[in-house]
């Protein structure tokens, strides 16, 4: 019987590593993937790289600064609209009274 | 089952698969070799790209068949061959089957990483025309907004 997790999968996973000199560099992407009968639903981000050089290993986090933005800006809004929406309540529920 | 019938269910079958393939082929984006290109060497440097990936895509098929009595023949008067009488109805079959599918997929790229002497840098993409979208959209519901609260305001 297919269970839920055969249908949503949300997993970190290592790529293939590439070595340059005395650096090895493994990417690394996170990925949601979604399957129903006949059709799927699939998002794939990098999320950081992982620099072995000299037997130490370093997590390089990979920064989406453009989605940041988006989603700083459009929060803000939603923000301003959300206070903008409960001062008019109050506004109305002050009238009524 | 007849032989019409028999052909529908395969040729069903054989959709099924093709569209299996593509759902898998899809399924297949969810890897690191899909958000990372291929290293491309300049001097001293390396230069791997890396992009945000999504792809989505849904397919339906259908198919059905019949075998039963017909319904009954025309008229005699009615076809062309007039006078004879018409007979009484017979076993048929008789099928069909229809299927549709749809899909995107959409790539943006995100950091450019860079392996050099230095070592190793992260330097993120920045798009200004993204940024300036959402800025705008954000003005422009924060003004329906406001248009709408000045409306009620005085109403």
């Amino acid at each position: 019987m297919a269970q839920p997790t055969d249908w949503i999968q949300w997993q970190t996973i290592n790529g293939d590593p590439i070595t340059v000199g005395d650096v090895t560099v493994t990417p690394q992407s996170q990925s949601l993937t979604v399957r129903w009968p006949f059709g799927g639903f699939v998002w794939n981000r990098p999320v950081a790289v992982l620099v072995e050089r000299g037997g130490q290993t370093e997590r390089i986090p990979i920064v989406d600064t453009t989605r940041m933005v988006q989603l700083g800006v459009l929060g803000f809004g939603l923000a301003c609209a959300a206070m903008a929406f409960i001062s008019l309540s109050r506004q109305r529920r002050d009238s009524h009274g | 089952m007849g032989e019409a019938s028999e052909g529908i269910k395969m040729m069903a079958a054989k959709s099924q698969e093709q569209v299996m393939a593509l759902v898998d082929k899809l399924i297949a984006t969810a890897r690191p070799s899909a958000v990372y290109g291929e290293p491309v060497k300049s001097g001293n440097y390396t230069v791997i790209t890396a992009s945000e990936v999504t792809a989505a895509g849904g397919f339906g098929l259908g198919s059905g068949s019949y075998t039963g009595p017909m319904s009954p023949p025309l008229e005699a008067k009615e076809t062309k061959n007039e006078g004879r009488p018409p007979q009484p109805g017979q076993e048929g079959e008789g099928g069909g089957g229809g299927g549709g599918g749809g899909g995107a997929f959409t790539g943006r790229p995100v950091a450019v990483i860079t392996i050099g002497p230095a070592g190793v840098e992260v330097q993120p993409v920045v798009d200004p025309t993204k940024m300036a979208l959402a800025f705008f959209t954000a003005l422009g519901a924060m003004f329906m907004m406001w248009g709408r609260m000045r409306k009620a305001s005085r109403g």
